[in-house]
């Protein structure tokens, strides 16, 4: 094998096992806004959710060092925030956006405000627990794909199957049929004897749950601390996510996986050393996720018809 | 027999309904936030007499809350307008830094032997102001055209382009336009191209004065000018929109437009009245309170400036809350972003009739009848 064949491989191997690496926590955090759009509810607010859920999994494991315990802490205090938000969307009604927004706002203000509080202002980063990737024996040192499919942490391979637990229970049970209900047409679900409000609670609480463990994963397998700047717009491209995969968990599983190619790019080829300024690498996903949902493909017809209108039970 | 809260078929809308709704928000959200300064062990009174003295009781930080009012207030006109109009653009932080760096960017090249070369003041603001409002527009109106063209929703796309703008002036500051330094940011803009300051023996520029105008004119426009009817009818319906003859893809782009442009006149004032150079992290989540501010005024172009001024003071004294009482400052984001929410949640309030009457015998009929009506 000579030189320039051994740049190529690594810089792949490298490049693929980064995609799947960074596409773990959005996708997590997708797979749990499709919940809440399929409901009728656009949880705008899981960007600041995925930013309490990484504060509360960095400051457990800071103290316990239990990493599991991190990741539910992270889970409830996701489920927590977003009973809040539920309760704006369905029962006051508010503008989901609107409600959303600015829910981002306070969710970044109680962020600091509980992390100065812990830690003080002294800015060492703090380093904590983490998952670590698996090697299983043979598969893993396989060439190309062995590092990058096999060499994942647990999160990863939690998260994948999560995508088809969420595809089952969307799309062929009655729970997730009374949920799809009741985002397309909430008066004819209403009249099937679905309680909406309770779909709509229950969907915004999943998506919760999810963007709580997303922020936790990007803290307990990938960054190792927290900053204010942990999440910065990821809980955004998951919403991306969900329109690009359709609103289907499968689909958006690949949508994920681009959107992660995208990112990785970025660090492969900064780690190589390229000409090309670093910030309009970074900017890649972003483009890419605008490109993606701008409707240039199609694809808004297939949004549920009742998303981001309130129900109103006459 | 009367309940004591019984169920209204619309909201109150009564200008004290409102009025009463939105101060009992801000009260509730400074009580909530009071105990919150009890963590820090220090006394609310306290904390709250640091968080407004410094910024409303000297002049020195009255200056401070203009400035930050300033950008603040031009924000929350943007969002006025396109959101009035059924364009829920979210996407001010971006249209800010973009605004900003055209506007520090021809500041630059009216540097002494730069490729423009001085110009007269009087020359040199309505260009500049022009050009910033140009840019934050154009940079608006394309996701307006996509959503308008290819329906694509305009509330991701627009929080995506804050990154991407972001993202470019970070390369900007760090290659293209880098002074020499250790820093990433921009050689300090020539004296001659900063807004002039307007109180002597304080910061406060020129900015407050552009937001006060775009205030009237915002109001101008969507009370008393058949395009801003237009765009508040497109906001309402769609539909009807349409039926009535309107283009209502045309108009959408048209807010977007308008909108960032004002978002791109808040990044100019900020960086010709405040900064004075353009430098990595200029906007700080500057278009997201000013979408707060725009919230908390109801849309209502008159009442932004007052609230806008509340704000940014209350930014000012967040800073010396944190000297004095040692709270930290991210806490008036916390303030800041209740308020709005329980104004949300108060409005749900307004659904119902309060009916102190159940209470008994003592309140006179005269009263109870009063109320009831």
């Amino acid at each position: 094998m000579n030189g320039a064949q051994h740049m190529g491989s690594a810089f792949v191997v490298t490049w693929l096992s980064a995609s799947l690496r960074l596409a773990g926590p959005v996708l997590l955090a997708a797979l749990g806004e499709t919940f809440a759009e399929q409901s009728g509810v656009l949880n705008v607010g899981i960007e600041g959710t995925m930013l309490l859920g990484a504060l509360a999994s960095f400051l457990v494991s800071y103290y316990t060092g239990m990493i599991w315990v991190s990741l539910l802490v992270a889970v409830l205090v996701g489920i927590g925030a977003n009973a809040f938000l539920a309760w704006m969307y369905v029962t006051v009604r508010a503008s989901q956006v609107v409600a959303g927004l600015v829910f981002n706002v306070l969710a970044l203000g109680v962020a600091s405000t509980i992390y100065r509080r812990a830690l003080g202002n002294s800015a060492v980063p703090e380093s904590i627990a983490m998952f670590h990737p698996l090697h299983v024996p043979v598969i893993s040192d396989l060439p190309l794909i062995g590092p990058a499919l096999f060499g994942q942490t647990i999160l990863f391979y939690l998260t994948l199957l999560l995508a088809f637990v969420a595809h089952f229970i969307l799309f062929r049970t009655n729970f997730g049929l009374a949920l799809r209900a009741s985002g397309e047409n909430p008066a004819a679900a209403d009249s099937a004897g679905i309680s909406v409000y309770r779909m709509r609670y229950v969907g915004t609480l999943i998506s919760g749950a999810a963007a709580g463990m997303a922020g936790g994963y990007l803290v307990l397998a990938q960054v190792g601390l927290f900053r204010e700047s942990i999440v910065s717009g990821q809980g955004f491209i998951a919403l991306g996510i969900v329109i690009f995969g359709r609103w289907n968990p499968l689909k958006a599983a690949l949508a994920a996986m681009v959107f992660g190619a995208c990112d990785a790019l970025q660090l492969s080829l900064q780690i190589f050393g390229t000409g090309i300024p670093p910030q309009l690498l970074l900017a890649l996903p972003y483009v890419v996720t605008i490109l993606a949902i701008s409707g240039l493909f199609g694809g808004n017809a297939v949004q549920p018809a009742a998303l981001m209108s309130p129900y109103v039970k006459d | 027999m009367a309940k004591l809260f019984e169920r209204r078929l619309a909201p109150a809308d009564s200008p004290l309904a409102i009025f009463a709704a939105t101060v009992g928000a801000f009260l509730a959200a400074m009580l909530i936030t009071a105990f919150l300064f009890s963590f820090y062990g220090a006394s609310p009174f306290q904390a709250y007499f640091a968080l407004f003295h410094e910024p409303f009781a000297t002049l020195r930080g009255f200056g401070y809350s203009l400035v930050r009012a300033s950008p603040l207030a031009l924000i929350a006109l943007g969002t006025i307008v396109s959101w009035r109009s059924g364009f829920s653009y979210l996407g001010f932080e971006g249209c800010f830094v973009i605004g900003a760096t055209a506007a520090g960017w021809i500041a630059l090249w009216t540097a002494p032997g730069a490729r423009i070369g001085p110009l007269p003041f009087l020359l040199f603001l309505p260009l500049v102001i022009l050009i910033a409002f140009a840019a934050g527009g154009t940079w608006a109106a394309l996701v307006g055209l996509v959503r308008a063209r290819l329906g694509g929703s305009e509330v991701l796309i627009s929080l995506m382009s804050n990154y991407v703008a972001i993202l470019i002036l970070q390369y900007l500051v760090s290659g293209p336009m880098r002074a020499p330094g250790s820093l990433p940011e921009t050689p300090l803009l020539p004296r001659a191209t900063w807004l002039p300051f307007i109180l002597p023996g304080t910061r406060a520029h020129a900015g407050i004065l552009i937001a006060l105008a775009a205030a009237g004119l915002v109001w101008l426009l969507l009370q008393k000018m058949p395009l801003g009817y237009e765009l508040i009818v497109t906001g309402f319906n769609r539909l009807a929109a349409r039926y009535a003859g309107i283009d209502v893809g045309r108009r959408l782009v048209l807010a977007a437009f308008f909108a960032g442009g004002l978002g791109g006149l808040a990044g100019m004032a900020e960086v010709l009245g405040a900064q004075h150079r353009l430098m990595d992290g200029i906007s700080g989540g500057v278009g997201f309170v000013g979408i707060i501010v725009a919230l908390l005024a109801r849309l209502n172009p008159l009442a932004v400036i007052p609230t806008a001024l509340l704000y940014g003071g209350m930014s000012v004294g967040a800073d010396a809350m944190q000297r004095r009482a040692s709270v930290p400052s991210s806490i008036t984001f916390i303030l800041q972003s209740l308020a709005v929410l329980l104004v949300l949640a108060c409005d749900a309030l307004r659904y119902y009739k309060f009916n102190p009457s159940v209470f008994g015998r003592r309140t006179p009929p005269s009263v109870a009848k009063a109320v009831s009506e």
